[in-house]
C-alpha cells in the first residue's frame, strides 16, 4: 500500500510539474464538449430546396408553402423548369427540388390522386435519406389536413368520416433537440479519451526513458506501479465526468434525472475498461506514436459500434452481437438513460454488469501482460 | 534532388520501415474501417420495437396489432391489457413507442361518427427517430383502420423519388470519400508532427540542425516519405472501394491524383506548424487530436451536415482543409464534375495549404 501510494505521488508530481499538459487535459476537453455539442447533431436542417410549381393553384401554393414553412428547408428560389433545377442541384446550389406538375390540382379532386416528384442529391445518403423521410412526413400530413378541409366542405364532419384519432404524445425530450441525445453520450468520449490515453502515454513515456527499468529494479512490484499510476487519472477521469454533467445541464440545458452518485460509481465501473485499455496497449506498444496510433484505432472502432450517432437496431445482427464487447456501448447507454428518463440501479443493472465483467477481463489482462512484459 | 534531401529521405524510409507496427496500423486502418462502414452502416429507419396496450382485444384491435407488426416502420414486442406507469414500460423494455387503444376501441371504431381514439407515446431522447415516429404514427394509423374496416383508402399524392449521384444509395459511395479525407489527414498530420518533436525530444534534430543540412532541406526529407505514405493509402483505399464495394470514380482520376496531393500537402503542413509549437510527444498528440483529426471528422460534412450547425462553427468549418477537399473528391467521385465546377474550392485548399507552410517554415526557421 506504501508504494502505491508512492506512485501516485510521483504521478501527481509529474503532472502537477507539467504546466502544460495540465492545460491540454483542461482546455482542448472543454473546447471539445462545447464544439462537439453543437456540431454533433443528427438534425438535418437548412437543407437548401427549390421548387418547380407548375400547377400554380391554391391547393399547390398551400403545399409549398406548408413544405417552406418548415425551419428544416432554405429555400433558395423556384426553379423554372425541371431542366434548371437540376442544373441547380449539380452547381450545388440546392439539395432538393420539389416538382408539381401542371395536373396537380385536378388530380387531388379526382380518384386518382396527384403526383409530385422529389429530386434528391444522394451524395450523403444519410442526411438525403432524413430529409426525404421529413419531405414525405409533411406531405403524407398536408394531404390528410387537405382532406379533412375538403370533408368539411361538404358538410361531412372529419370525425365522422375518420376512424380513429391519433394523440401522440413526445416523452423524455419533449422539444426532439439533438442535443439532448448527444451531449450526454460525448460524456463517455472524452472520458475515454482523457483516461486512456493519458495512461498509455505515462507508461510509454517511462518506457521510453528507460525509468520504468529503474523502477522494476526497486521493491516495488509491476502491479503496485499500475495500480499507482492510475489513481491520478480515475481522479481526473471521475472530474472530468463531472465536469461534462455540470456543462450538460447548466450550457446546454440538458435534464438530469438521475442520481449522480450512481452516474459517478457506473463511470467508476467503466473506467477499469478504458484504463485497462491503455495500459494494455501501452505494454505493447514500444513508443508514443504506436500508443496514439492503437488507441485511435481502437477508439473509431469502438465509437463506431457504441451507438453514438448509428443507431445500433439498424446494424445487421452479427454487427449488433459485435458491439456486446464493447464497454462503451453500455456506458454511453447508462448516460443516457440516467440523464433523460432517470433510470437507476433498478433498470441499468445489467449493463452495469456486463461492464463490470468487460473491465475485469481487460484490467486483469492489462495487468497480467504488464507483469509479463515489464517484471 | 541534391544528396542530402536524399540522404534525410532514406534515413525516414528506415524510420518508418523500423517501426512496422506503425505501419501496419497505418495501412490496415483504411481498410479495415472501410470493411466496418461497409457492413455497419445502414441509414434506412426500420422494425422500431414499440409495444401495445389493448384494454379489450377484439378482432379489430388485433387486426390492428398485426398491421403494425407487419409494417416496415415498426415491429411489435409485446402487448399487455394495462399499463400502471408508461415510464416504466420504456426504462424497462427500451421500447420506442406505446401504442394505447382506448377501452371501448372496437366499439368506437364499428359506430359511424365516433372515431376510436389511439394515444402514441413516443420515446423523444433519440431526435430522429422521435421525428419520424412522430410524423409516421397518425398517417399510418389512419390508413390502416381503413383498410380494416374495407374502406378504399382517399387516394392523395403520391410522391415519386429521383436520387441524384447515388440512386441505390449504396454507402460505400458515400464513406469512401470521407475517408480519404479523415486518413489522409491523419496520417498526414498526426505522423509528422510526432516524429518531428521525436527528434526534438531525443536531441537528433539539434544535431541535424548544427550539421551543413539547411533547415528546409531537412523539412523536406520529412515530408516526402509521408506524401508517399499518405498516397499509398489513399490508392489503398480507391482501390478497396472499386473491386470490394464497387465504387466507380465518375470523374477525371488525374484532378483526382492533383487534389489528393495538395490535401496531403496542406496536412503536413498543419503537422510542422504543430510540430513547431509542441517539445513534448504527448503534446504534440493533445494539440493533433482536437486540431486535425476531430474538426476533419466532425466539421468536414462528412458525417454530419454542415448546414444544421451553428452558424459560427460553419465559419470554422469553411477555414478547415477537409471541408474543401470533400467538396471536390464527392464531387470528382460522385458527380462526375470537373474543374469548370471545382475551381473554388481546389483554390480555397491550396490557398490554405500555402499559407500553413509559409506560416511553420517561419515559425521553424525562428525556433533555430
Amino acid at each position: 500500500m506504501r508504494f502505491i501510494r508512492l506512485i501516485v505521488w510521483k504521478e501527481f508530481t509529474q503532472i502537477r510539474s507539467d504546466p502544460l499538459i495540465i492545460r491540454l487535459i483542461v482546455l482542448p476537453v472543454l473546447i471539445q464538449m462545447f464544439f462537439l455539442g453543437y456540431a454533433i447533431t443528427t438534425e438535418v436542417k437548412n437543407t437548401t430546396i427549390t421548387v418547380v410549381d407548375r400547377s400554380n393553384s391554391p391547393e399547390s401554393v398551400s403545399l409549398v408553402q406548408t413544405v417552406l414553412h418548415n425551419r428544416l428547408f432554405r429555400f433558395v428560389g423556384y426553379a423554372s423548369s425541371e431542366s434548371d433545377a437540376r442544373e441547380r442541384i449539380d452547381r450545388g446550389d440546392a439539395r432538393l427540388a420539389i416538382i408539381i406538375p401542371a395536373d396537380f390540382a385536378k388530380g387531388l379532386s379526382a380518384l386518382s390522386g396527384a403526383d409530385v416528384s422529389l429530386i434528391i442529391d444522394g451524395q450523403d445518403a444519410n442526411s438525403s435519406n432524413i430529409s426525404s423521410g421529413y419531405i414525405t412526413s409533411i406531405v403524407t400530413g398536408w394531404s390528410l389536413s387537405f382532406l379533412k378541409e375538403k370533408l368539411a366542405a361538404r358538410g361531412l364532419r372529419v370525425r365522422n368520416v375518420l376512424p380513429v384519432e391519433v394523440h401522440p404524445v413526445i416523452l423524455y425530450n419533449p422539444m426532439l433537440k439533438s442535443t439532448w441525445y448527444m451531449v450526454p453520450a460525448l460524456a463517455v468520449v472524452l472520458v475515454t479519451m482523457i483516461t486512456a490515453l493519458l495512461t498509455g502515454f505515462s507508461i510509454v513515456k517511462e518506457k521510453e526513458s528507460g525509468t520504468l527499468e529503474q523502477l522494476m529494479v526497486t521493491p516495488i512490484s509491476p502491479v503496485h506501479v499500475v495500480l499507482g499510476k492510475i489513481v491520478p487519472y480515475i481522479v481526473i477521469g471521475l472530474f472530468e465526468l463531472s465536469a461534462v454533467l455540470v456543462a450538460a445541464t447548466l450550457w446546454f440545458g440538458v435534464p438530469f434525472h438521475g442520481n449522480f452518485l450512481v452516474l459517478l460509481l457506473f463511470g467508476l465501473i467503466y473506467m477499469s475498461s478504458s484504463l485497462g485499455i491503455g495500459i494494455l496497449v501501452s505494454t505493447v506498444a514500444r513508443n508514443a506514436q504506436q500508443v496514439l496510433f492503437m488507441l485511435w484505432f481502437l477508439l473509431i472502432f469502438f465509437l463506431f459500434l457504441s451507438g453514438f450517432f448509428l443507431a445500433l437496431e439498424n446494424m445487421p445482427v452479427w454487427v449488433q452481437n459485435l458491439t456486446l464487447i464493447n464497454p462503451l456501448r453500455y456506458f454511453m447507454f447508462i448516460l443516457r438513460e440516467m440523464f433523460l428518463k432517470g433510470s437507476g440501479f433498478a433498470e441499468l443493472w445489467k449493463q452495469g454488469l456486463a461492464m463490470l465483467l468487460i473491465g475485469g477481463i481487460v484490467f486483469g489482462a492489462s495487468l497480467l501482460t504488464f507483469q509479463r512484459k515489464v517484471g | 534532388m541534391n544528396p542530402r534531401v536524399r540522404a534525410l529521405i532514406r534515413k525516414e524510409i528506415w524510420h518508418i520501415l523500423r517501426d512496422w507496427q506503425t505501419l501496419l496500423i497505418v495501412l490496415a486502418m483504411p481498410v479495415f474501417m472501410m470493411f466496418l462502414y461497409g457492413y455497419a452502416l445502414d441509414v434506412n429507419i426500420n422494425d422500431v420495437k414499440v409495444m401495445v396496450e389493448d384494454p379489450s382485444p377484439s378482432p379489430e384491435t388485433r387486426d390492428l396489432i398485426r398491421a403494425i407488426d407487419q409494417s416496415s416502420l415498426f415491429e411489435v414486442t409485446g402487448v399487455v391489457k394495462s399499463v400502471a406507469n408508461p415510464g416504466d414500460v420504456f426504462k424497462k423494455f427500451h421500447v420506442k413507442a406505446l401504442f394505447r387503444f382506448s377501452p371501448d376501441f372496437s366499439a368506437a371504431l364499428r359506430r359511424p361518427g365516433s372515431p376510436a381514439s389511439i394515444q402514441v407515446l413516443i420515446d423523444g431522447s433519440d431526435q430522429n427517430l422521435g421525428t419520424i415516429l412522430r410524423n409516421a404514427a397518425e398517417p399510418f394509423l389512419q390508413k390502416s383502420a381503413l383498410t380494416i374496416l374495407h374502406v378504399p383508402v382517399p387516394a392523395t399524392i403520391t410522391l415519386h423519388q429521383t436520387i441524384l449521384y447515388n440512386p441505390q444509395q449504396k454507402s460505400a459511395m458515400y464513406f469512401v470519400p470521407g475517408l480519404m479525407v479523415i486518413i489522409l489527414m491523419m496520417i498526414s498530420a498526426m505522423m509528422t508532427s510526432l516524429t518531428i518533436t521525436r527528434e526534438k525530444e531525443s536531441g537528433t534534430l539539434e544535431q541535424m540542425l548544427v550539421s551543413p543540412i539547411r533547415a528546409h532541406e531537412i523539412m523536406l526529407g520529412k515530408i516526402i516519405p509521408y506524401i508517399a505514405l499518405a498516397a499509398i493509402d489513399g490508392a489503398l483505399i480507391l482501390l478497396v472501394g472499386f473491386f470490394v464495394f464497387g465504387v466507380t470514380i465518375s470523374g477525371s482520376l488525374l484532378l483526382l491524383t492533383v487534389a489528393s496531393l495538395i490535401y496531403i500537402f496542406t496536412a503536413l503542413a498543419l503537422g510542422l506548424l504543430i510540430s513547431t509549437i509542441a517539445r513534448k510527444q504527448e503534446h504534440a498528440m493533445m494539440i493533433v487530436l482536437p486540431a486535425t483529426v476531430m474538426p476533419t471528422v466532425l466539421l468536414s460534412g462528412f458525417i454530419f451536415p454542415l448546414t444544421s450547425i451553428p452558424i459560427v462553427l460553419q465559419w470554422i468549418a469553411h477555414a478547415i482543409p477537409a471541408t474543401y477537399f470533400l467538396i471536390v473528391i464527392r464531387g470528382i467521385i460522385l458527380k462526375g464534375v470537373g474543374l469548370a465546377e471545382l475551381w473554388k474550392p481546389m483554390l480555397a485548399l491550396t490557398g490554405i495549404g500555402l499559407f500553413l507552410m509559409i506560416v511553420s517554415i517561419r515559425k521553424f526557421r525562428v525556433k533555430q
